[in-house]
This record gives C-alpha cells, sequence and structure tokens, in this order.
C-alpha cells in the first residue's frame, strides 16, 4: 500500500515537472505561429528595419531593440556600481545594528511591484529629469535611471548573499598577513563570489531587458533611433503594452508577435547563461 | 596557581594577567593568565575543546579585533611593548605575527600571488625581488619542487596539504618573528601531517612558534615547551619532555593520561 502512495506521488510529481516544460513549449509554439506572417514578409529585414509604420505596414523592430538595449545598459550602468557599493557595506563595514534592518528594507524594495516604479518615475522623476537634463522628461534616459532603481535592491541584496559565502577563515588569513578591510574586499571577498556576482548582474539585466511596466510610463513608445538621451524612445516590452490594442491588421498583430518572440529568445539566453555558466558553481559548493 | 617552568630562553611573548571576554558572554573565556614563551623554540597549547587555547592564540595578533564587541585586559609583551592597547599598529603587529589556521586557506589567486600576497600588502612591487622571496618561501615550506612549473597556477587545484604548505609559505615570506599555528593538521591526511609538522620543527630556527592543538602526540612530537589550560586558565607550563612523562599537576597527569577530555 505504501509503496502504492509512493508510485503514486513520483508519477504525480513528474506530470507536473514535464508539464512546466510543455507550457514553455506550448508558449514559444504560439509565438512562432503567430510570428509567420510577419517573418514571411519581412525576413530579416525585420531586425534592422528602423521604420515603424503601421500605416504603411511597415514593420522594424531595431527602434525597439536599440531602446532595450540603449535603457538597459543606462541601467547596469548606474545600478552595478551602487549595488557593489551597497554590497560591501552590508556584508563587511555596516554595524550589526544596521546589517540586518538596512538588508531587510533593501529586500523589501526588490518587492515593490514594478507599476509602482512607473507611477512613481511619471509623477516625481520625469519632472526631475526634464528640469536637469531637458527636454520633456519622458526620455530614455528616465526610462534607464527608473530601471536602474528598479534592479538595484535585487542585485545589492544578491550580490551581498554572493559575498556572504566568502568564509570568514579566508578573510581572516588575509588580515593575518597584514591586510586592511579594504584589502580584504577587493583581493579576497570580490575575487571569491565574482561568479555569484557577476551571475546576479545578468539576472538583473534579464530583468531590465524584459521590464514593462517600469518603463512604459517614462520611455514615450515614439519608434525613432536617437543619441540623444533626453528624447523618448521605446523598447520591445514597451512597444508590446502600447500597440497590441491598436493591432488592426493581421501583419502588424503578427509583427508584435515577432517582436515577443525575439524577446523571449533573449531573455532565455540570459537567464541560461546566468544559471548555467557563473550561477552553478555557488550551487554545488 | 599555575605551574610555570623557569625559561631560561630570551622571550619571545609574555603573557600577564591576560583576561578576554567575548562580546556575547557573561564569563571571561581566559582568567588572569600568566605565561612566557620563548624565543626561537615550539610552544604548545594544549587542553579540552572550549578551554580556552585557540581564544589566546588568537589575542597575540590581535584577531579577535575584527569583531566588536570583545574585550580584554592585561598585558601581551611583545619586543618591550604591550600590544593589547589601543594605540597598537594592529597591520604591522600583524606583519611580525603571522597565523596559520585550521583549514588550508589558499586565496582565490595563483599560486605565485598566494606567496607574494603578504609582500604586496607592504608595498613590495619589484618584480625580481618578489619572484626571489617567493621562491625562497615555497622551498622553506618545502614546496618548491611540487609547484615551481605551475606557480601561474590557482592554487586551490593544489592538495589539502600542498594548500597549508603554501599557506606556510605565504605566512613566512613577509618574515614574522612569531608564527601562530592553530591546530594546523585537523584537516589533513597522516601523511601531510607529518610533513607539516617536520617543516614547523625546521622553522623554529628563525621564528618563534606558538602551536594549538588537540592531539596530544603532536605536542610531544614537535614541541620544546608545552601549555595545559583548562577552563580558561593555564595549569601547568614544563619543558614538553618533562611534562609528558612528570606532569607537575594533578590536572595536567589526568588530562595526559586520557582520564577526560
Amino acid at each position: 500500500m505504501s509503496i502504492l502512495i509512493d508510485k503514486l506521488f513520483s508519477y504525480a510529481t513528474k506530470f507536473v515537472a514535464i508539464a512546466v516544460l510543455l507550457l514553455v513549449a506550448w508558449i514559444f509554439t504560439i509565438l512562432f505561429q503567430n510570428s509567420i506572417d510577419s517573418i514571411e514578409a519581412f525576413g530579416f529585414d525585420f531586425l534592422t528595419e528602423t521604420k515603424w509604420a503601421p500605416n504603411l505596414e511597415k514593420f522594424g523592430a531595431l527602434p525597439a531593440i536599440y531602446g532595450s538595449v540603449v535603457s538597459t545598459f543606462l541601467a547596469m550602468v548606474l545600478a552595478v556600481p551602487l549595488a557593489i557599493g551597497v554590497a560591501i557595506f552590508l556584508s563587511e563595514l555596516a554595524p550589526a545594528k544596521l546589517k540586518s534592518p538596512v538588508g531587510v528594507s533593501i529586500e523589501l524594495l526588490a518587492a515593490i511591484p514594478s507599476v509602482i516604479y512607473g507611477m512613481w518615475g511619471l509623477f516625481y522623476f520625469v519632472p526631475i529629469v526634464r528640469d536637469i537634463f531637458g527636454g520633456i522628461g519622458i526620455s530614455m534616459l528616465t526610462a534607464g535611471i527608473v530601471l536602474s532603481i528598479m534592479i538595484l535592491p535585487f542585485m545589492a541584496a544578491v550580490t551581498r548573499d554572493a559575498m556572504n559565502t566568502t568564509p570568514d577563515i579566508l578573510k581572516e588569513s588575509a588580515y593575518a598577513l597584514g591586510g586592511t578591510k579594504w584589502d580584504v574586499i577587493k583581493d579576497i571577498i570580490i575575487p571569491y563570489a565574482k561568479a555569484g556576482i557577476i551571475g546576479s548582474f545578468i539576472l538583473a539585466l534579464g530583468r531590465a531587458i524584459g521590464e514593462t511596466m517600469a518603463v512604459t510610463f517614462v520611455m514615450g513608445n515614439v519608434h525613432k533611433i536617437s543619441f540623444d538621451l533626453t528624447e523618448p524612445a521605446t523598447s520591445i516590452p514597451v512597444t508590446l503594452a502600447n500597440e497590441f490594442t491598436e493591432a488592426d491588421t493581421s501583419l502588424y498583430y503578427s509583427s508584435l508577435f515577432e517582436l515577443s518572440l525575439f524577446l523571449l529568445v533573449i531573455s532565455f539566453t540570459i537567464i541560461s547563461i546566468a544559471k548555467f555558466y557563473f550561477l552553478r558553481r555557488q550551487r554545488a559548493a | 596557581m599555575a605551574t610555570i617552568v623557569t625559561i631560561t630562553e630570551e622571550k619571545a611573548l609574555e603573557v600577564k594577567d591576560f583576561e578576554f571576554t567575548y562580546a556575547s558572554a557573561d564569563a571571561p573565556s581566559i582568567k588572569k593568565l600568566t605565561m612566557p614563551v620563548a624565543k626561537n623554540s615550539i610552544t604548545a597549547l594544549i587542553g579540552p575543546s572550549g578551554c580556552g587555547k585557540t581564544t589566546l592564540l588568537r589575542s597575540f595578533n590581535r584577531m579577535h579585533d575584527l569583531y566588536s564587541g570583545n574585550q580584554y585586559s592585561g598585558e601581551i609583551i611583545f619586543k618591550g611593548r604591550n600590544i593589547l592597547t589601543a594605540k597598537e599598529d594592529l597591520i604591522s603587529l600583524r606583519i611580525q605575527i603571522g597565523m596559520i589556521f585550521q583549514k588550508p586557506t589558499a586565496f582565490p589567486m595563483s599560486i605565485f600571488d598566494n606567496v607574494a600576497y603578504g609582500m604586496r600588502l607592504q608595498g613590495i612591487k619589484n618584480k625580481t625581488e618578489l619572484q626571489g622571496r617567493v621562491e625562497k618561501a615555497l622551498q622553506d615550506a618545502a614546496l618548491w619542487n611540487e609547484v615551481k612549473d605551475r606557480l601561474k597556477h590557482d592554487a586551490n587545484g593544489l592538495s589539502g596539504g600542498q594548500q597549508q604548505r603554501l599557506c606556510i609559505a605565504r605566512a613566512v615570506a613577509v618574515e614574522p618573528e612569531v608564527l601562530l599555528f592553530d591546530e594546523p593538521t585537523s584537516a589533513l591526511d597522516p601523511i601531510s601531517t607529518a610533513g607539516i609538522e617536520e617543516l614547523i620543527v625546521e622553522l623554529k630556527n628563525r621564528v618563534s612558534i606558538i602551536i594549538v592543538t588537540h592531539n596530544m602526540q603532536q605536542a610531544a612530537r614537535v614541541s620544546d615547551y608545552t601549555g595545559f589550560m583548562y577552563l580558561g586558565e593555564l595549569i601547568e607550563l614544563g619543558l614538553t619532555e618533562e611534562m609528558f612523562v612528570t606532569p607537575k599537576e594533578k590536572l595536567t597527569e589526568e588530562y595526559i593520561t586520557g582520564k577526560f577530555g
């Protein structure tokens, strides 16, 4: 009897696990199927064309790809040094009394729904960016800043966790040779936690590139490639969030699907690199 | 009062009325401890778990200062000064009093960089000087022949015994006057242990050594003096050859004959 229950349980869990894989495959298939019209109409030009003109039935993804890449890059450039700083403070410098309250509040920040970052960005950040950098405030720059604020807590928390895995005895060995706190941080802790830190950055990158709500508010959804960061722009998720309701032709509809397929492939690749390359060692330890 | 043998040699360290209390503890872990440490000889500290021997060892290079709230009083005299004062420069103290830990602690860098690390911390950049001193330190640690062809390799690729010798090379490279060994062979196999013990004995010509060990045979094999600690106090300090044969204190006798521990 108990053997039967074990077997049933094992089958049930196996079924659920396989169901998840099937779900992913299903999503892929649907995105692909719906993209076929667009793929047939534009081929590879879809990724290099800069015009997105629904009224002319002409769809090019380059402005959205450019926007995704640049806003994410901006977010990373702003967030990485801050995250490392916060993590170093929390794992090595903060007095014990501060460590846990600050650590917990950073984890809480990571739990704020992204739509709230978007609203906050629109009402409070857009005017600030407008006053300081000019333009209308709704821009690539604002999107990058809001994104960086959004991914910062996650990056800081995971980086701190990675740094905390450094064995005390290893740190003490460096202190015992006459190392200062700074020596120990840069020569021992950061190299030791490197894989985990890079992995967390890549996960944050994956989150930033797929982020929709936080940036939809502040980016403007303008399909134009501009090197002026104070100009409005768009990204793949922003386009998707804004335009499905307006997709009145099947080619328009299909182009949006191809865009989403492209986003899924990018996100998958990024997460896979992070998980299988950088975070594997940490898991084994 | 503890029975302490008269030390005829010059003294490397002198502990006087030393008392130590951990941040979270109510009672001191070391109570009014007084003990001389002879120069250019090996002093072993033995005693049951929790007797305070590692705590005492970590006081000599002020390791306890890395964690806030620990309190100490009394004196530890090193080169004519009390090193427990607030004005003591801990960086230079730790260069002069090195430490080897329970487990090998190879840094996440190459074999060469591991040994050169302490020298680089002191600002030595000259390549030929670094190379010469790294080679010498590795030879002193009996590791040179095994690693000379792969100095650029990651140190974590070495075996446990090799890593521990690497740590000794790293500590010796900065030319300390005292070396503290905190159960240096507890994570090693018997053959590596024998190698490390041999090395420790060779090193005493140049440095004064204090070794904490759980293993009484080890203390008997390597040390010149042995201190027996119990419940935060030094019970007896004697010449190793005498103490293991004719201990003066009853507690010491009971411990080394295995009546408790």
